[in-house]
């Protein structure tokens, strides 16, 4: 008893402070307008920050495609693209671009043809296909002595540039790095250069690094062994259903043509958004933007996925039967990040499975310890598209997946049944507002955030929009969507179950 | 060739040539405008009465306000036997509550303002994290100050914090590259460095709350602690609110032990776990590294970026973009400021190509003796540290943190200046003469996990002499302590047992036991419920048993009569005669049995060795190990020390669940014909619920058919 009332007042005590402070709010607006935009001709659009703190500046390039473009048969084309684009241009990368290029074409030929041989199925001439197996290794091995190895990275690197990487995720492949704010038009130089001339060498040797990132992160690890199971089972028709990486078979099979195909289609101008925040003159970026990036022609905008995963009609599950110990999540469709019913989506997520006050983590770690972990998220596997709420958990050692499940679902019901209280929700959109400022401490963060606002809703002033939205959220927009989300006919499992090999 | 140029008229249908373009950039004619003048904020630096530290260093950008502490203490202080200990303290110091809250209070007080305080105690330090608003500067500190100096360590929480520590143990050899990843710092620093040794299920099972209160009060002291301060504050608000937090804590405590010194012999050795559920090998290969002070760590930093350490590096070249043998690859020779660090190569390839993937390596690393770097690569490893130093002071966080550290370890403030200086000053002679002076490619240390069975050679053909396969299965919680077998501990053991006898109703009254029969109710927990079995178990002395366990119609059944002996299959439900093993196991049973024990006291078929003292189920007890004739352990018993009852008793067994430590809470005493036994007893197998046995009637010599023992039909 004496516990409850010291909580009682420990919630009574929060109020007071919850209330007081809302007049202190931080000005998002002030920041707002450090922030400018333009549009180059071609469609290609720029956010800039100017903030001179420190004389650096990150750069990230967006591009509005993911692993839900993949065309089938070509699963994982997009993050292979990904790969490619480090890979060099004309004039970067090449001992002699001339003899390199044709080379490549033989390669490329060749490639062709031995891949019509290997997929004949049961007509396969094995002598003919070693003889093209041996002339297509000569080949390649051809084209390579041309290579001067990742110059790309090279010249980042040597100019001061750092954190140079990139990202492929269902939505959408972000590039990004930073330089010493006076390296801005090298980045230009080089940014451009890549989506303006990509030469796409060391294409069929850097399958076998892809090869290697799907061994590491799908077979090799329990979490992506069953990531992959799951999203197979929970999405029949969307390309969502698809693991980013994609199937071995098909990352051995795509030529250098697709992929410059897929380049052509999906990397325009107009599908590609900048963001730059740091010490930049915004003039000077436009200047050398228009120059750089301007070179690049306008293409069309590729379209939408058309294609809509038809509501589940049934539980789904899946179970695999694995070494390792017990890994439990469950998932239910949802709308796309632009649906009225997002934001509440957000806030029950908050409330279920985020940080140490959340019920999941209240329950089945604090309380009854049958999970080492748990957490909750929406937007899975990504948002431009309807998408799901996860659920996830870690069973203790010696718990088991049935537990957990038990546990998550009494959560749910009660969430469904009962309304959060006025403390809940207020705590929702105070985690919201610090979270959000404390995002705009970094230039990485921030620049990832505008871009990917911008891409996602065309309009990255709704970075500063979102808090409206969750502190428009009450606690019967909460109790609803998990009544109308949270139901087992819309539920996928998917869960390992440790058998000892 | 010509079987290329037999192709050449697939030219023909070259798609690509066009893409050559007029407008192309060359990036090396470049110029740059001068860099605008770094403003480096000056850290202020104020050390209170007491000895704390602070760094201040204000920044009105954003309405925030972040802390970042620094204690001085680590898991290098920690027993071996108690490995965890730190970490168990730096998790719970914050969990646990603090005299004024309960963790649980302090995590709503918080979350409800999206605000973070978190602790952890590492190796060579412990840390305390704030990050909260600057409207709630009042409340993070005060957490702060509530975590850092008044901790309770809540029993719950500690339980909380072990099982999850427990729970990590048993997840430690699903991810291959963890495994790679935690074992060669072993094979380096040693298994029982403190720079390498990992929790145990023992390790974590032997903390005691005691412990936690006993480490944070050797350590916490003011003189220990450094904090910075960063963000959006007024100055003179801040201190007089630290000093009020902070200024009352007194100076106290003995002085920090030193880190251990590090001890290495170079030599070549292969290493091999087996993960047959992989399709891909973690390899790892090494040796010891060194420290940030030596003279040619300049020289080094620039050896690093050559060899392994970005995109463009020779390793990067040549296993990953050249052989497109892997995705992750790296190789660092990496340095400390306290102890050397390790020179590791890294790269996880297809099973089919490990041996191959190795070589590679290897052969990178020997050339770094041979090739000094091109201009291009001292471009990229000397150039890029250069140009990308302004990153060191883009973020207050780093600043104010790295000053806050070197003062910890006794560097000059301008230590970062002098070693940039240094990099300045490296030639390609310098690159070769370090890599020649630092590295050992003939005295490599190589680990590889993976899956052996699908690897295109042996391990032992790589020229590192014989493979040494290493067994990652997870020890149970049985402890592991050596036993001393001194004449001292075996005259307390004895004794102890002989008090326990008193305590349990006398030497007399044991030795009129002639039969035990007992029936009672067995709680089998599953899946967080317990199935009810009942069970009755009748004991004729010395060797004729018989137990029967039913549940729903169904019995099995265990007959033991002398030499021989019956027992339920369990895949068949048939009684079939026991094995060997089966009689070694139940003769095992019995004489780990209370009464047994206690009866024999006078004329022992077991040694009885003192082991210790400590603490079982929150009672201070003696622990008392029995070792059967030939010296191996039987059971371990724990004795209360205010009652001399037998509270506990632990023993290593095998059961269809693993094998592994079994330990029984005793409880509920009764007294039978002048024997005080134990109505409840509760099982758990490594430290989780396995059962609990309660027994509803306890019958001393009452009447036993003698057929019981027979055949059954």
């Amino acid at each position: 008893m004496l516990k409850l009332i010291m909580r009682l007042l420990a919630v009574t005590g929060l109020m007071v402070a919850l209330t007081a402070p809302t007049t202190l709010g931080f000005d998002f607006s002030e920041l707002e307008k450090s922030i400018t935009e333009f549009t180059l001709k071609n469609g290609l659009k720029f956010i800039v920050m100017e903030r001179h703190e420190a004389p650096v500046a990150t750069f990230v390039t967006l591009a509005n495609v993911g692993t839900v473009d993949d065309p089938k048969g070509y699963t994982g084309l997009a993050h292979m693209f990904e790969h490619m684009a480090f890979k060099g241009t004309s004039t970067l990368g090449s001992k002699d671009i001339e003899k390199e290029l044709q080379l490549i074409a033989v390669e490329d030929s060749l490639f062709m043809i031995l891949r019509a041989e290997r997929t004949k199925g049961p007509a396969v001439d094995s002598v003919r296909l070693a003889q093209l197996e041996k002339a297509y290794e000569e080949a390649r091995e051809a084209s390579y002595q041309f290579v001067e190895p990742n110059q790309f990275g090279n010249v980042v690197d040597r100019e001061g540039g750092i954190g140079l990487n990139a990202g492929t995720g269902a939505d959408y492949t972000v590039y990004f790095m930073s330089f010493p704010s006076n390296r801005l038009e090298l980045w230009m130089a080089l940014e451009s250069e890549r989506f303006y001339d990509p030469v796409l060498r060391e294409m069929y040797k850097e399958r076998d690094v892809v090869a290697e990132e799907r061994r590491m992160r799908t077979d090799s690890n329990p979490f992506g062994r069953l990531i992959e199971e799951f999203l197979a089972v929970a999405f029949k028709a969307h390309p969502y259903g698809v693991a980013g990486v994609g199937h071995m078979s098909d990352i051995q099979y795509y030529s250098r043509q697709e992929a410059k195909v897929f380049f052509d289609k999906y990397y325009g101008p107009s599908n590609l958004t900048i963001a730059i925040v740091g010490d930049v003159k915004t003039p000077e970026v436009q200047k050398l933007a228009e120059k750089y990036f301007g070179r690049i022609k306008a293409r069309p905008a590729p379209e939408r996925i058309a294609t809509e995963e038809p509501e589940q009609i049934g539980e789904r599950r899946v179970v695999l039967e694995d070494p390792s110990q017990p890994i439990y999540s469950v998932g239910w469709h949802v709308p796309e990040l632009a649906h009225p019913d997002r934001a509440a989506l957000e806030a029950l997520v908050d409330h279920l499975g985020q940080g140490r006050t959340s019920a999941l983590y209240k329950n089945l770690v604090k309380e009854k310890k049958i999970a080492m972990q748990v957490g909750a998220f929406v937007g899975f596997p990504g948002d431009k598209y309807p998408n799901m709420v996860l659920m996830y958990a870690m069973a203790s050692s010696g718990h088991t997946n049935d537990e957990i499940e038990t546990e998550m679902f009494a959560e749910v019901e009660k969430v469904q049944q009962e309304l959060l209280s006025q403390e809940e929700v207020s705590k929702i959109k105070a985690r919201a507002r610090a979270s959000l400022i404390n995002q705009l401490g970094s230039n990485q963060g921030l620049a990832f955030q505008l871009a990917g606002f911008q891409a996602l809703w065309g309009d990255w002033r709704r970075l500063f929009k979102e808090l409206d939205r969750i502190n428009a959220v009450t606690a019967q927009d909460v109790q609803r969507v998990a009544q109308k989300y949270l139901t087992k006919k819309n539920r996928v499992v998917g869960m390992v179950n440790t058998v000892q090999s | 060739m010509k079987r290329l140029f037999a192709y050449s008229w697939v030219v023909a249908c070259a798609w690509w040539l066009g893409a050559v373009t007029s407008a192309a950039q060359d990036v090396d004619k470049l110029k740059y405008p001068a860099l605008n003048k770094l403003e480096i904020p000056k850290v202020e630096k104020i050390t209170l009465n007491n000895g704390l530290r602070l760094y201040l260093l204000e920044d009105k950008t954003l309405p925030v306000l972040n802390v970042s502490v620094r204690i001085n203490c680590g898991s290098h202080l920690e027993p071996i036997e108690k490995i965890g200990l730190a970490e168990i303290c730096g998790t719970v110091m914050r969990t646990g509550g603090t005299k004024k809250w309960t963790g649980d209070q302090i995590d709503e007080l918080l979350e409800g303002v999206g605000g973070s305080v978190e602790t952890s105690i590492g190796v060579e330090s412990g840390t305390a994290r704030v990050n909260v608003l600057t409207e709630y500067l009042d409340l993070g500190l005060e957490v702060l100050a509530e975590v850092l100096r008044r901790p309770v360590f809540d029993q719950d929480k500690i339980d909380l914090a072990k099982v999850q520590e427990r729970s990590s143990i048993a997840r430690r050899n699903d991810d291959p590259q963890e495994v790679v990843f935690r074992e060669f710092p072993k094979i380096i620093y040693g298994a029982n460095s403190p720079f390498a040794r990992h929790t145990e299920y023992a390790t974590i099972n032997a903390i005691t709350r005691e412990d936690l209160l006993t480490f944070h009060g050797a350590y916490f002291h003011p003189q220990n602690v450094q904090m910075a301060v960063w963000g959006d504050f007024q100055k003179q608000d801040l201190l007089a609110k630290i000093e009020s937090h902070f200024g009352d804590w007194p100076r106290e405590g003995e002085p920090i032990p030193a880190l251990p010194k590090v001890a290495y012999d170079y030599k070549s050795k292969v290493y091999f776990i087996d993960k047959p559920d992989v399709n891909q090998s973690n390899i790892v290969i090494g040796h010891i590294g060194g420290l940030v002070t030596d003279p040619d760590y300049a020289a080094r930093i620039v050896m690093n970026n050559v060899l392994g350490g970005s995109f463009g590096s020779r390793l990067f070249n040549s296993v990953r973009s050249r052989e497109g043998l892997a995705y992750a690859v790296f190789g660092v020779y990496s340095a400390n400021i306290a102890y050397p660090g390790i020179f590791y190569n890294f790269a996880s390839t297809k099973s089919a190509t490990t041996g191959k993937t190795v070589q590679e390596i290897i052969k990178e690393i020997r050339r770094m003796q041979i090739d000094p770097p091109t201009e291009d690569e001292m471009r990229m490893g000397k150039d890029g540290y250069l140009n990308s130093f302004v990153f060191r002071f883009d973020t207050r966080a780093e600043v104010v943190t790295r000053l806050m550290n070197y003062d910890f370890y006794g560097l000059p403030e301008d230590f970062l200046f002098k070693e940039k200086e240094n990099v300045e000053k490296v030639t390609p002679d310098a690159v070769l003469a370090a890599a020649k002076g630092n590295l050992h490619p003939d005295a490599l240390q190589i680990v590889v996990v993976g899956k052996g069975a699908d690897f295109e050679m042996p391990l032992d053909q790589l020229g590192f002499g014989a493979v040494d396969t290493v067994d990652i299965t997870i020890p149970s919680a049985e402890v592991k302590k050596e036993l001393a077998v001194t004449a001292d501990n075996v005259k307390r053991g004895q004794e102890l047992l002989e008090k326990t006898v008193q305590a349990h109703g006398g030497l007399a009254n044991f030795k009129k036991v002639k039969s035990i029969s007992v029936k009672g109710t067995l709680l089998y927990s599953v899946r967080g419920t317990e199935i009810p079995i009942a069970v009755e178990w009748v004991q004729v002395f010395p060797d004729k048993s018989k137990s029967v366990m039913s549940m729903m119609g169904q019995s099995m059944m265990e007959i033991r009569n002398g030499g021989t002996g019956w027992k339920t299959d369990q895949a068949t439900m048939q009684l079939a005669p026991m094995t060997e093993k089966d009689i070694v196991e139940n003769d095992k049973d019995w004489n780990r049995n209370t009464i047994h024990i206690l009866s024999a006291v006078d004329k022992p078929y077991y040694q009885a060795v003192f082991d210790g003292a400590g603490e079982f189920a929150g009672t201070p007890v003696s622990y008392v190990a029995l070792l059967d004739q030939q010296g191996n352990p039987l059971c371990r018993l724990a004795i209360s020390d205010k009652s001399s009852e037998l509270i506990g008793k632990s023993y290593y067994d095998e059961t269809p669940l693993g094998a592994g430590t079994i330990d029984e809470s005793l409880s509920s005493f009764a007294v039978i014909e002048g024997v005080k036994v134990a109505m409840t007893t509760v099982r758990n197998l490594n430290g989780e619920k396995l059962n609990e046995v309660r027994i509803a009637e306890f019958t001393i010599n009452g009447a036993v058919a003698p057929e019981a023992f027979d055949k059954p039909q």
